[in-house]
């Protein structure tokens, strides 16, 4: 409804003749406090209510008094409106508007109740014509909430992509930290590995070491052995297998150790050994030992208790591991 | 004491009321003999029927002396707050009569100075009530009869606009204009009432 509109139908509405809407729409506009359409309504509801004074009067039936204030004597005026509400009628179109009116004379009472129904007046005032500006914006309202309903959902779209990609990273987070996890256990392994190779090589220095010193001592042996006086030598000398292969061979009475040095000896084939036989009535082994390539002399310490009895010694050719007796050709010998 | 019929009723003022609040029977007595016989001529005017109206008299005034801690005596005059809660009433019980599909026989239909404007003097009243009644009644009368049926209709059956409308077969438009135009014409007639503030 235009204001103009509103201002006509306030005669209606004082007389009570404006349809539901109509009179709700006048209500709520003049909740907003328009001062126009409240001195109007007051000027028509004071016609409204003379009108009945135009009546030709009527006396009710003169018991009724009696009976009311029989009535009214069942009902204490305190205890009643305050234990006791009556059904509530519904309200004639105005009648609660009349205490929106200003006071025809100024207001007698200051009294407390007065100043919460004002309160309470005023604040339904200002919540009516809020109702009435939203009602006349229902529309874009409307429209507003949709759009507002359609960015919530795209903010939950964004939302819930944003936690997938999340817990994506988590997941990959999680795989990194397993593969430090086992790249660092194999970190360990390897230190532990490295710790062993490191002994292993300090076990190989000492076991070099310990052969250099026993290599000094095979030296210092053999030079001490060749200075005794009642050493026994016997000459080798090669066959037609290595003619130009030769060897000594001596003897330590009192260690008991024989020592071939052989020289000029042909590199051992693959999976074969040279074996020392002291002959007596037959061939005894004394001993293996191998040329490896490029080697050209090498010497061959046992023991050898019955060096006395021996008549000839050879060295023979024999798979790897020798033989109890001489299979391969003979590739040096001698006699004592 | 005089009559109760005697009691001017556009002199009822705050001060009775606010006796009638702190329990004062003597008080409510008064409030009953100054208004008795303006508010039992309207619901007999609205309902119809002298049991009916007497009915609701007595509910009205018992409601008054329950609610009349809720009166704003700051705010209107008592008279016209009573008036407002009387046609009320009647109307509740109109239409719920009316709801209920009872029908009572009118006991104005041979009484037509019951529904029009008495311009003569009554024994019922005082002075200052009758000069109120025969303004009042002066003014409605001046009124276009169209315009007086459409405003009584409304007022006193409770009928909107377009119920007017189709009770008289006439066009909405018509109905509204005939209330615009009777009602401003007695407001323009009767404002000496409420600017000297003895009745509403």
């Amino acid at each position: 409804m235009t204001h103009e509109e509103l201002e006509e139908a306030v005669p209606l509405y004082a007389v009570g003749a404006l349809e539901r809407m109509e009179r709700q729409a006048f209500e709520a506009h003049l909740l907003s406090g328009c001062p126009g359409c409240h001195a109007a309504l007051k000027e028509y509801q004071s016609v409204a209510a003379l009108l009945s004074f135009g009546l030709s009067p009527r006396q009710p039936p003169r018991p009724l008094k009696a009976k009311i204030m029989a009535s009214r004597n069942l009902l204490p005026a305190g205890a009643e409106s305050s234990t006791k509400e009556p059904p509530k009628p519904s309200l004639e179109p105005g009648e609660w508007m009349n205490h929106l009116f200003p006071p025809i004379a100024p207001a007698r009472s200051g009294s407390l109740p007065w100043a919460i129904g004002l309160a309470t007046l005023l604040v339904l005032g200002g919540g009516g014509y809020m109702a009435w500006t939203y009602v006349t914006q229902v529309t874009s309202d409307s429209i507003r909430l949709e759009q507002l309903s359609a960015r919530l959902h795209e903010q939950s779209v964004k939302l819930a992509s944003v936690q997938r990609e999340l817990t994506g990273r988590e997941r990959a987070l999680a795989e990194l930290r397993e593969d430090m996890q086992k790249r660092t256990t194999d970190v360990a392994e390897l230190k532990d590995q490295l710790i062993q190779r490191e002994a292993e090589l300090d076990d190989l220095r000492n076991q070099l070491a310990s052969a250099s010193r026993r290599g000094r001592a095979t030296q210092d042996e053999l030079a001490s052995l060749l200075r005794v006086p009642d050493i026994n030598a016997v000459s080798l000398s090669g066959s037609d297998m290595a003619k130009g292969a030769g060897g000594l061979l001596l003897f330590d009475p009192r260690t008991q150790k024989v020592w071939l040095y052989a020289v000029n000896l042909p590199e051992c084939p693959s999976g074969m050994t040279y074996q020392l036989w002291a002959i007596t009535d037959k061939p005894t082994s004394v001993g293996t030992f191998h040329m490896d390539s490029g080697e050209t002399a090498h010497m061959l310490v046992k023991r050898l208790p019955d060096f006395a009895r021996a008549k000839q010694f050879a060295v023979s050719l024999e798979p790897s591991g020798g033989r109890p007796q001489p299979t391969g050709p003979v590739y040096l010998t001698g006699s004592l | 004491m005089s009559s109760p019929s005697r009691h001017a009723t556009s002199t009822i003022d705050s001060a009775l009321i606010a006796r009638v609040l702190k329990g004062d029977q003597q008080a409510f007595s008064q409030l009953y003999d100054h208004s008795n016989t303006l508010l039992y001529t309207l619901a007999l005017r609205i309902l119809g029927n002298h049991e009916e109206a007497a009915e609701l008299l007595q509910d009205v005034y018992l409601e008054v002396w329950r609610k009349v801690a809720r009166y704003d005596v700051g705010r209107g005059t008592p008279v016209a707050w009573l008036v407002t809660l009387t046609r009320s009433r009647a109307l509740d019980r109109l239409r719920a009569r009316t709801a209920r599909g009872q029908q009572y026989k009118d006991q104005l239909d041979g009484d037509a100075a019951a529904r029009v404007p008495d311009l003569g003097p009554s024994p019922l009243e005082t002075q200052a009530d009758q000069e109120l009644r025969l303004l009042v009644g002066q003014a409605i009368s001046a009124l276009p009869v169209a315009q007086q049926q459409a405003i009584e209709l409304a007022y006193y059956e409770g009928l909107s606009h377009t119920e007017i409308a189709t009770k008289l077969n006439q066009p909405l438009g018509t109905v509204k204009t005939r209330i615009k135009l009777g009602m401003s014409k007695l407001r323009d007639t009767l404002r000496t009432c409420w600017e000297q503030g003895d009745v509403t």
